[in-house]
């Protein structure tokens, strides 16, 4: 008997709103409309009753799409069906795209406890921001961060993608010096990747290179670590103290709650996804896909998702949770991995080398195999 | 019912040109079939079929036709495959029927297949009607396409009926064409028994059951009876027709197509154009025409995970049970471990039989290239057949090599006689007439080593003629080339089953199109492959496969966790086709890749 989870720590609130689409998002968005925003505030506070959401959340994540598309009125309302899950909060962050956010909405995310805004900055070239479909430029992001540091809002996160079309080495070591001239806590890098249902496909764009898409990841990484940043994620860095408790949640495979179409949560061995469609989710909040999760199931995602950070696969935690070893479970495919050097065990950890991360898809469809 | 009532006939035709449809009007027409059972095509059992379009197993039912004279006619409507690689098979069941109904598609007239049809129908003696198909279409010619059946085959076409076998129209007019021009079967119901087989088949509960057409005599429940070719004996259990439902009779009398049954274990003792006689009364003679059918074509099949070897044995053995003509043997590759293998009649038949393994069978194949059978001429003196490059001796051991030709008709309009003989000239073939059948139509005839067009000629062929190209081929012999094997290196290992034979001029081109090709196809492992191709073992052609250096889904949250399950999932599945060959993994296409051409990279 797999004994019951307790009540998850951790929201993530989905805003499928944007003020336009991104040519590299297939995420769930519509276009802003008042009306819609007014019945989709409904619609979430009448899931967060319904869920008996914890009242002792640890972290709380809004993202989207953009939730700063919403008017004034509407954040106001939005972060005010969140308080009383607030009291124990430690990190409450909100996605912010430059433009959007002015100094009235602001002082609403400080209000309401808001300590932490990711910034979709993308890219320092305001051509390169053309040519991916974003409406700011860079002079919006610095001006966006003036915002928030004048908001009393001090810890951010700059979020920045590469490989896009046409980026040189350049582009992006200028894109890395733009970014740390905004002295953010926090980054995220990613690689642009071209899901169906975007506006690239569609286009037919193609992604960067590997190779060198490969080298600028190298390139990041040796930046980014010689600023004192930790390549604590794949695609995260973060001074010392500005991990993002969130995400890390995730990584270490805990539950939490998704609340929002769109949104997907785990609770207690179930996955839930909202229907992405925003008309099913303002008529049944509580309609959701259900996944059960069978101990295979979670023995591997807990796996996938921990060797994504730096710190890896706690095997103490597995053991806990699992009532099996690491090494019973996955040790003879492991054991090739780590003699080729892509894994290792380190300090009750199984964590992916430098190397590692670099394939850790190619690692991961190969241990696959232990719980098929 | 008498002799004099009996009519047994096929329906031939080029592919596509509505044999199969036509044969379900007729079904309809004789209120034989309802509707109700009515599945599209029914002559064409198997899924395989259905979805390709083709009919590979043949198949006879029995039909009766109340006819316009007030009387009513048994008919026996016996279906043939429609493709080159079973002309032997498609002439067997011509043996059984008197006429043939000839379905020519008014869009697209005479085509290669409808002649070559057509002179099997002839050689056998039949009746033929043509009937002209398709007249309901807007690009339909009716009365080209029977001027061209006129001109090309020489058969009256003046009283023809335009059908549309799609509609029904004019189908009652073939049938009482049949019913007035095709003859009864002659032979004397007295006679000792010659049974034709023209097809069988394996059922688990009554073992082979054989499809025959009765010649002379007659055929009983509890007869002992002998194949005359096998000498095997057997006595008879069941016997019967198919409407095409299943009815069993106690016998089957004189000029009867149908089926029998005698707890035959072995499909290897049943083969096709044997004759069946009586062990108490034989005839003295069987019937003409049989020959055993031998494969042209072989390749490896192996399991792409290493313990469904059995698995494999048993599903090659239960298909075989249906098809005599399927060979194989347990064959050993360095680089594929155990496996088999196997001889087909052509590229058809092995895509065919490829695909069944993986459907029915749920196996994971490995399929390497096609080959041919050469005949290899040592310095001693003898010769010996390989079927399988990797097994070609030592060049120091080879006085000389032969290998198969074909000569190949290719039936093709004006516009595209220029790509189709750069095309066959590109496969060393040597040309040999070009004739002028009617206005913007004509007759290319080349010879072409077997081993260029047993792997993408036919393809190419439809491709650079925008499908107008028609083809049909037969072997006329070995001949000696000056052929060598060329092995593939990767990471410095030769891989056994990349190996192929190829003539030593083309060694240059063949082996830089070649390592290019697997470059392609093999995807980027953790460390670099240098990829070579090798002559008597001077490298002649060298790339490098990069390592892989990024595969990592960047974005990972909480929301994207199925989303990566089920990528992850998709890597292993593509895995699952590939083969560990030493320290580098192989997907099934680079088995096929020593085989395509140069100009077209992309393929």
């Amino acid at each position: 008997m797999i004994p019951k989870n307790k009540d998850p720590e951790y929201l993530y609130l989905h805003v499928p709103f944007c003020e336009s689409i991104c040519y590299y998002c297939d995420f769930c968005h519509v276009v802003y409309h008042a009306g819609m925003a007014e019945k989709w505030l409904d619609a979430v506070s009448y899931e967060l009753e319904q869920r008996h959401v914890n009242r002792e959340l640890k972290t709380i994540y809004i993202g989207g799409g953009t939730p700063t598309s919403l008017s004034a009125a509407e954040l106001e309302k939005l972060l005010c069906l969140l308080d009383p899950y607030r009291a124990q909060v430690r990190e409450y962050t909100v996605e912010v795209n430059p433009g959007t956010l002015d100094d009235e909405k602001a002082d609403i995310l400080k209000r309401h406890g808001v300590n932490r805004v990711s910034v979709g900055m993308q890219s320092g070239n305001d051509e390169l921001l053309k040519t991916i479909g974003r409406k700011h430029t860079f002079e919006d992001v610095r001006n966006c961060i003036g915002i928030l540091r004048k908001a009393g809002i001090c810890s951010f996160s700059l979020d920045i993608m590469y490989g896009l079309p046409g980026q040189t080495m350049q582009d992006l070591d200028e894109t890395l010096a733009d970014a740390l001239s905004l002295e953010p806590g926090h980054l995220s890098l990613y690689s642009l990747t071209i899901p169906e249902n975007t506006v690239f496909a569609r286009r037919g764009v193609q992604p960067a290179d590997e190779d060198l898409e490969a080298d600028m990841y190298e390139h990041i990484v040796s930046v980014l670590t010689g600023r004192g940043y930790e390549h604590y994620e794949i695609s995260n860095f973060a001074l010392p103290g500005c991990r993002s408790l969130h995400n890390q949640a995730y990584w270490r495979y805990d539950d939490f709650y998704g609340i929002g179409a769109g949104a997907s949560g785990k609770e207690n061995h179930v996955r839930y996804d909202h229907p992405s469609s925003l008309k099913a989710y303002i008529e049944d909040p509580m309609r959701t896909d259900d996944t059960p999760l069978t101990l295979n199931d979670e023995m591997f995602e807990n796996l996938m998702m921990s060797l994504r950070m730096r710190e890896g696969l706690d095997m103490r935690q597995f053991q806990e949770r699992y009532g099996v070893s690491f090494e019973q479970v996955f040790g003879t495919k492991a054991q090739r991995w780590i003699d080729e050097k892509y894994l290792i065990y380190e300090n009750q950890h199984v964590r992916c080398t430098e190397k590692g991360m670099e394939i850790l898809n190619t690692v991961l469809a190969d241990m696959m195999d232990e719980v098929q | 019912m008498d002799q004099k009532h009996i009519r047994n006939f096929c329906i031939i035709a080029h592919i596509d040109h509505g044999k199969s449809t036509l044969a379900d009007r007729i079904l309809e027409m004789t209120d034989t079939v309802s509707e109700r059972d009515m599945k599209a095509q029914i002559l064409d059992e198997m899924d395989l079929e259905r979805e390709r379009g083709i009919t590979i197993k043949l198949n006879a039912v029995q039909l009766i036709y109340h006819a316009e004279d007030g009387e009513d006619y048994l008919f026996n409507l016996i279906d043939t495959p429609g493709h080159v690689d079973f002309t032997y098979e498609v002439s067997r069941s011509l043996a059984a029927c008197e006429g043939a109904v000839l379905v020519v598609d008014s869009t697209q007239g005479v085509q290669a297949q409808t002649l070559a049809n057509t002179y099997l129908a002839l050689d056998n003696g039949l009746e033929i009607i043509p009937v002209i198909n398709k007249v309901d279409m807007n690009n339909s010619q009716p009365d080209v396409t029977k001027h061209e059946i006129e001109e090309i085959i020489g058969l009256d076409c003046e009283n023809a009926p335009l059908i549309s076998a799609r509609t029904g129209l004019n189908v009652s007019a073939v049938l009482e064409k049949i019913v007035h021009e095709i003859p009864a079967p002659t032979g004397s119901p007295d006679a000792p028994l010659k049974a034709l087989v023209f097809d069988s088949f394996y059922d688990p509960y009554r073992g082979v059951i054989a499809l025959v057409r009765i010649r002379e005599g007659k055929l009983k429940v509890g007869d002992k009876v002998r194949f005359m070719a096998t000498g095997a004996e057997y006595e008879v259990s069941e016997a019967g027709i198919r409407n095409p439902n299943e009815v069993k009779v106690s016998e089957l009398e004189c000029g009867y197509v149908g089926w029998f049954a005698a707890s035959i274990k072995s499909i290897q003792d049943v083969r096709v154009g044997d004759t069946v006689t009586s062990v108490s009364n034989p005839a003295s003679e069987p019937l003409a025409g049989y020959r055993k059918l031998n494969p042209m074509v072989y390749c490896g099949l192996y399991p792409s995970d290493a313990a469904k070897y059995e698995d494999l044995h048993d599903a090659l053995d239960k298909l075989q049970l249906n098809d005599a003509s399927l060979q194989y043997e347990a064959e050993t590759s360095q680089a594929l471990g155990f496996g088999f293998r196997c001889g087909f009649l052509g590229l058809l038949h092995m895509d065919v039989i490829q695909e069944r393994l993986e459907r029915e069978y749920n196996l994971d194949l490995i399929c390497t290239a096609p080959s041919v059978i050469y005949h290899t001429y040592l310095t001693d003196g003898s010769m010996i057949e390989i079927d399988n490059p990797a097994r070609m001796p030592d060049a120091v051991r080879i006085d000389h090599i032969e290998e198969p030709y074909v000569k190949a008709e290719i039936m093709v309009p004006d516009d595209y006689i220029g790509a189709v003989m750069e095309l066959c000239q590109n496969k060393r073939g040597i040309f040999k007439s070009m004739d002028v059948i009617d206005a913007g139509r004509n007759i290319i005839v080349y010879e072409l080593p077997l081993s260029e067009i047993i792997f993408d000629f036919f393809d190419r062929l439809k491709s650079c003629s925008k499908g107008y190209a028609s083809l049909d081929y037969e072997l006329i012999g070995y001949r000696r080339e000056d052929l060598v094997r060329m092995d593939i290196l990767l990471n410095g290992e030769p891989v056994d089953a990349l190996s192929v034979i190829i003539h030593r001029q083309d060694g240059y081109k063949r082996g830089s199109d070649i390592t290019r090709r697997l470059k392609e196809l093999i995807p980027r492992q953790q460390f670099e492959i240098p990829v070579q191709a090798a002559v008597g073992g001077k490298v002649i052609a060298r790339t490098n496969i990069k390592s892989l250096r990024k595969n990592v889904l960047a974005k990972c949250y909480g929301g994207d966790i199925s989303r990566k399950k089920k990528l992850l999932e998709k890597q292993k599945e593509g895995k699952k086709r590939m083969k560990n060959v030493g320290s580098v993994t192989i997907p099934q296409e680079a088995f096929m890749a020593v085989l395509s051409m140069n100009d077209d990279p992309k393929k």
